[in-house]
This record gives C-alpha cells, sequence and structure tokens, in this order.
C-alpha cells in the first residue's frame, strides 16, 4: 500500500512534466495543476500516516519517513501549493512583458513539476546515498529554473549556483562515503551500510576519526546549500534572480531540504562522538552566518536580495538552535522551520507582484505600496514585520525559544549576540517595510487589478503564522514534540 | 592465467597514479580540447582500475559500475563537452587568474602535499581483499587539483573541466575508500553527473548568445 503511495507521489510530478513540457496556456497550467494536486494528496496522506514516534516504511526500508521527515515533506507540499498556485498570474505577465518567450511556459510548469520531485524526495529516502542524489538534482532541476528568463543577471546567477552548488554537494559525497568507510569494520560491505537507521543503530561503533571528518565534509557540503556563510555566495544570486514562485521555493523549502540532511548527519555524529564536537560547530557558524547577513540586509537595494540574505540569517539561527540542543531550542527551531518557510514564500510572492507592477525590483523604486498595492504592498510589510520576529508572530516565540534555551545550555555568549542580531534584522526588516507602504512613491506602471485569489493567498498564510504565535493546535504541538524528540534523540 | 588481488592492486595503483599525473597536466594546459580528452582518458583508467579489482573479487556490481563509469565519464560526457566546445569561438583559456605554469606547480605541490600528508591505513585505506596504498592520496590529490582548476580559470567550460576532474577525484575515493558505493547511489550519481553536463551546455549557449562568448568575467554583475 504505502509502495504505490510513494510511487505515484514521485511518478505525478515527474509524468506531469514530461506532458506539460510542450503544452502552452491554459492546457499547460491545468495539466501542472492536476499533476500536483495527485502528488499533494499522496504527500500529504503519507505525512499525517506518520506516527509520532514511529516511522512509516516502503521499498523494503529504502523509504523510510519519521515525524522530522514527514514535517519536511508536508512543508514542501505546502508551499509548492502557494508556488504553483500563484505561478499562472506571475507567468502570463512575463509572457506579456517579454521577459519569457511563448515556447518557455511549458518549460516552465516542467521544471517546477521535477523541481517538486526532487524536493519530495529528500525526506524519503534512508540511504545517505541517495539523499545525496536527490539533493543534487535539486540543483541541477532548479539551476534551468534561475536561469529561464535568459536575461544576463539570470545567467549569471544560474552559473553561480550551478557550479557552487555542484562542487559543494560533491563534498557532501565525500561526507557520505567517509560515513560509509566508518561503518564497514561494524556492518562490512553490506548495501544498507549508507542507511541512516542503521547507521544510528550502530553509532556508537563507528570509527571516530572517520566520523569527525564526514560530519565537517558534510557541514560545508549541505551548509554550501544550507546558505551557511562563508558557503553563501551563489544563495542572493540565485534566489534574487528566479522567478519569484521558484524563489519561493528556493527560500522557503529547498534550503530546509539540505538543512534536512545536514540534520542527519549530526545525529550520527551526536551518536557517534558525544554532542559537543559537531553541536560547535554548528553554534559558530549559525552565529556567523546571522552576523554576515545583517550588513547585507541594512544596506540592500533589491527587495528579492533583502529577502535571500534574511533567509541566510534565518538557516543561521536554525542552525545554531540545533546546535544548542535542549528541549527549549528544538522545540523553537521545530515550529520555526516551518513558520520562515510559511512567511519567507508568501514574501517571495508578494514580491513578485510589486517587482511586477514597478517594473522593478529595487527598494528605491519600490514606494507608497499603501495606495498603489494595497494587498501586496500590504502582505509584503506585514510578512516583513512577521518575519524580524514582531509578536504576535510565533516567529516571536521560536526565536525566544531559542535564545533562551541557548542560555539554559550554557552558550549564553553565543544567545546574547543572536538575540542583538535579530533585534538589528528586526529593525532593518521594519525600517525597510515602513518605506516600502507608507514612502513616497514616484510613477507606478499601471495598476494591476487586484484579484481575490491573490489576497487570499496573500493573506492567509501569513495569518496562519501570526495565529500559531497565539495557539498551536493539538495535533501540530504533538508532531513538534515528537521532531524535538528527533532533533534531541541523543547526547542529551 | 587469472587475475589475483595482487594484481588487481597493482593496476589500482597504477591507475591512480596515472590519473593524478594526467590532473597535472590538466592544471598545465591553456587548450580546452586538450583538457576534455585528458579528462575523458582519466575516466577510462578509473573503469580499469574498478574492473579490475571487480575481476579480482568476482564482484558483478564493480564490472558494472566500470561499464557505466566507461560509457558516462569515460565518452558521453567527453563528447558532449567536446560539441559544446565546437559550437563556441573559444578554443584557449586566454588569461586565467592562474597562468599555465604557475597552475602546474600549485598543481605538483599538491599531490607532494597529498601523497606526504594521507596516510591510507589511518584512513582504512586497506580495506578488503586488495590493498593498494597510493589509491587514497591520489583520490585526494584529484579533488584538489580539480578544485585549483575550477578556481583559477575564466572561461565557463574550463571551470567545467576542473569540476570534471573534481568528480573524477570524488569518484576514486569512492573507489579506494570503500570499493565503491551501493550501486543504485552509483547510478543515480552518474544521472546527475549527466544532468550536470546537459544543464551546462544549456547555458554555455545561453551566454554565447547574449554575453557573445563564454568568459566568464561577464558574469560579475550581481554584488552586496
Amino acid at each position: 500500500m504505502n509502495d504505490w503511495v510513494v510511487g505515484v507521489l514521485l511518478l505525478a510530478p515527474i509524468i506531469g512534466g514530461l506532458i506539460a513540457w510542450p503544452l502552452h496556456g491554459r492546457l499547460v497550467e491545468f495539466v501542472a495543476i492536476a499533476a500536483f494536486c495527485v502528488a499533494a494528496s499522496a504527500g500529504l496522506g503519507l505525512a499525517t500516516a506518520v506516527p509520532g514516534a514511529g516511522r512509516v516504511t516502503a521499498f523494503h526500508g529504502g523509504v523510510s519517513i519519521d515525524a522530522l521527515g514527514a514535517y519536511v515533506l508536508g512543508l514542501t507540499v505546502i508551499v509548492a501549493a502557494l508556488a504553483l498556485w500563484a505561478s499562472p498570474r506571475y507567468i502570463r505577465h512575463e509572457l506579456a512583458a517579454g521577459d519569457l518567450r511563448p515556447g518557455d511556459e511549458g518549460h516552465y510548469y516542467a521544471l517546477f513539476l521535477w523541481f517538486v520531485a526532487t524536493l519530495i524526495a529528500v525526506p524519503l529516502v534512508d540511504n545517505l546515498g541517495l539523499l545525496w542524489v536527490a539533493i543534487e538534482a535539486t540543483t541541477v532541476v532548479s539551476a534551468l529554473l534561475v536561469g529561464i528568463n535568459r536575461s544576463p543577471d539570470a545567467i549569471e546567477a544560474a552559473w553561480k549556483y550551478l557550479i557552487l552548488g555542484t562542487i559543494g554537494v560533491g563534498f557532501a559525497l565525500l561526507a557520505t562515503l567517509l560515513a560509509y568507510a566508518s561503518s564497514v569494520h561494524v556492518l562490512g560491505e553490506s548495501s544498507d551500510a549508507l542507511n541512516w537507521t542503521r547507521l544510528m543503530s550502530i553509532a556508537p561503533h563507528l570509527n571516530p576519526n572517520l566520523l569527525r571528518l564526514s560530519f565537517i565534509f558534510a557541514l560545508a557540503g549541505y551548509g554550501t546549500k544550507v546558505g551557511l556563510v562563508p558557503f553563501h555566495t551563489w544563495l542572493p544570486d540565485a534566489h534574487s534572480q528566479a522567478p519569484s514562485p521558484v524563489s519561493a521555493l528556493l527560500s522557503g523549502v529547498s534550503l530546509i531540504a539540505a538543512l534536512y540532511a545536514l540534520i542527519r548527519f549530526h545525529l550520527v555524529a551526536m551518536a557517534g562522538l558525544g554532542s559537543s564536537f559537531s553541536s560547535t560547530l554548528l553554534v559558530v557558524f549559525g552565529l556567523l552566518s546571522m552576523a554576515v547577513a545583517l550588513p547585507f540586509m541594512i544596506r540592500q537595494e533589491d527587495l528579492k536580495r533583502l529577502l535571500a540574505y534574511s533567509s541566510v540569517e534565518h538557516m543561521g539561527l536554525l542552525a545554531m538552535g540545533i546546535g544548542f540542543g535542549g528541549p527549549l531550542a528544538l522545540l523553537g527551531v521545530a515550529l520555526h522551520i516551518g513558520l520562515h518557510a510559511i512567511t519567507k514564500a508568501t514574501l517571495f510572492l508578494s514580491a513578485g507582484e510589486l517587482a511586477q507592477q514597478y517594473g522593478s525590483r529595487r527598494l528605491s523604486a519600490i514606494r507608497g505600496t499603501f495606495r498603489a498595492a494595497p494587498v501586496a504592498g500590504g502582505a509584503l510589510g506585514g510578512g516583513l514585520l512577521m518575519l524580524g520576529g514582531l509578536p504576535p508572530s510565533g516567529m516571536f516565540v521560536t526565536e525566544f525559544a531559542i535564545v533562551v534555551g541557548g542560555i539554559t545550555r550554557g552558550y549564553w555568549w553565543a544567545a546574547a549576540l543572536a538575540a542583538l542580531l535579530l533585534a538589528c534584522c528586526f529593525v532593518a526588516l521594519a525600517v525597510h517595510g515602513s518605506r516600502i507602504v507608507w514612502g513616497h512613491a514616484g510613477p507606478v506602471e499601471a495598476a494591476r487589478g487586484i484579484d481575490g485569489a491573490m489576497a487570499l493567498r496573500l493573506a492567509a498564510p501569513l495569518l496562519v503564522v501570526a495565529a500559531l504565535g497565539l495557539w498551536t493546535p493539538g495535533p501540530l504541538a504533538a508532531a513538534l514534540d515528537s521532531i524535538r524528540a528527533i532533533l534531541g534523540a541523543t547526547g542529551v | 592465467m587469472t587475475f589475483t588481488a595482487v594484481d588487481a592492486a597493482r593496476l589500482l595503483d597504477a591507475c591512480s597514479t596515472s590519473i593524478v599525473l594526467i590532473g597535472v597536466l590538466i592544471a598545465g594546459t591553456r587548450s580546452i580540447g586538450r583538457a576534455i580528452w585528458l579528462v575523458a582518458a582519466q575516466a577510462i583508467l578509473l573503469s580499469a582500475a574498478v574492473a579490475g579489482v571487480g575481476l579480482a573479487t568476482g564482484s558483478n556490481h564493480l564490472l558494472l559500475g566500470s561499464l557505466v563509469t566507461l560509457s558516462s565519464r569515460g565518452i558521453v560526457v567527453p563528447l558532449a563537452l567536446g560539441h559544446i566546445l565546437r559550437g563556441s569561438p573559444v578554443r584557449q583559456e586566454r588569461n586565467p587568474y592562474l597562468g599555465p605554469r604557475l597552475s602546474l606547480i600549485a598543481a605538483i605541490a599538491i599531490v607532494f602535499v597529498a601523497f606526504m600528508a594521507v596516510d591510507s591505513a589511518a584512513l582504512g585505506g586497506s580495506l578488503g581483499p586488495v590493498s593498494a596504498p597510493r589509491a587514497l592520496p591520489a583520490s585526494v590529490a584529484e579533488v584538489l587539483t580539480g578544485l585549483l582548476i575550477a578556481m583559477t580559470r575564466r572561461k565557463g567550460l574550463s571551470i567545467v573541466v576542473g569540476l570534471l576532474v573534481f568528480e573524477n577525484g570524488l569518484a576514486l575515493t569512492a573507489f579506494s575508500l570503500t570499493y565503491g558505493m551501493p550501486f543504485v547511489v552509483e547510478l543515480g550519481a552518474t544521472f546527475d553527473l549527466l544532468m550536470v553536463v546537459v544543464v551546462v551546455g544549456v547555458y554555455t549557449r545561453r551566454m554565447l548568445t547574449v554575453f557573445g562568448s563564454l568568459s566568464t568575467d561577464q558574469l560579475r554583475n550581481l554584488r552586496g
């Protein structure tokens, strides 16, 4: 039964993409949405079927989903749904403006579906080698999406993304090989030696030198895809040049997919080496990412780059929280992963809306949206405040939990610096946001019609994020609790 | 005459040493076409070493892996890159950040340091019946040489050649550390590599139409 569901989940977007490739107009939109709906129902069915402390398996254990995997899978489906919902309006405008060629429409939807398929594969596979294959595949497919409009800047961004992403993820392959080698004296050269569940069960017997080296390479390799400083240089380019719905997927879930892979290595390292080695590295690189992202956010002139640097900052915060460990910080991390994904995706969608309406992504051009674009502008302003962590946004609660959790775990210096950096980021986002909403508007391109669907898809996710700051429904709280248990499974 | 574990080990040692030497040559050449064929030669040597160990240990998945390596890295990828090269006006790496002579010296230094520093016994390089002490230091040297090439060249295709040297180094590491990964992982990794080459082809064509050259000097607009 599960074999079938997983098969449908992966094959629906792949086949849908093959059908969509040569099509255009309403037909391709219909095909893409239909294929996605099939995959989404399979994905959500699978994710909700995962019991709290157990796992769902398929294909003789080749696919194995625990609560953390189910969470990543569910978020992927939700963010992809938002991005796909926004795509027809965005793509039609690009076609009308001549930024996309007519033939690119089918290619866009096909690549979009394939990108979603690779993202979905990441939390499914149990084998660390196949996990690597899936992450590398996300890079290759999304590199084509980043440069789809053929402008010089987009080509530059896509090229950097492809080369740096491939080299970075190459190091993650080394990490995988070293993890495999560290197990050979225990498991022999068996084919399931790369299975994460198997590695976890024998972690204390792994060769510690190889395991240490393995985690360092995993941090550099998957850290490149997560956007941790100093491996982040491709991120602002790719996330700002991609079509906005793709930016939403990139910033919302592809970073989380890579973080998921890094977490797997972290857990093996903690189980094999004790908690201090990998945790300290995560705290240091997390803090470094937050510190480096801040000045770029303050002095930023491009709306989508502002959002991209904010992703670097939030990934740093998450890495740091995972490094802190302990029940409070890990609960904060678990919820923050989801809130950031949804908020950032919504922000990229509203930024795309504004960029099309103003004909520019420059922050100096996008002003006075209160009058010119009340829906998208309001969503952007509100979203920026929530992203910064203004109460009652759920992100205030999660950031607070991570910082306080760090102090209780003895990382008071890192937690204090993080609190300071978060406060500065909030000010930076609030200043940019207020200029966007209230600033003096220059000449605006012809106002675009407000459509109800757009208002719904921009406002509803933000309302959810705000509500989650005040109240967490029971099933979600239970799920977060089991994710926290997985994140802190050992070494606490 | 049978092919024994000792023969396989000698073959693996010889092949990995030659692969490193070819890597040094790639670092020292200006001609992109020659670099592509040298990368292909590396892949052929790699697949020969894999086949040797497969014969000695009687493991079918290694023989199959050797065929996959030969056909993808040894034939399809170089042919595809050669095709891209023919479609572009660039044949030579004009003014790299590090000239051919300097990168030759740097590559030799890398090889020297890698062979001095990497002790394969400490990293479990003597796994299984076949013990080839030069394979692991060679693979580390090859990975670093690939990084050196990718970081110091300006032309898009030269950077991709560096990337392939890096990937050959990874494959050699995989093989010398663990005698290959599970076959399905190797297939997946090969598929990804082929896709990377396809995407490189797409973007080199776009770079040619938009910028009129393959020089990555054009790619420095995005800052801050």
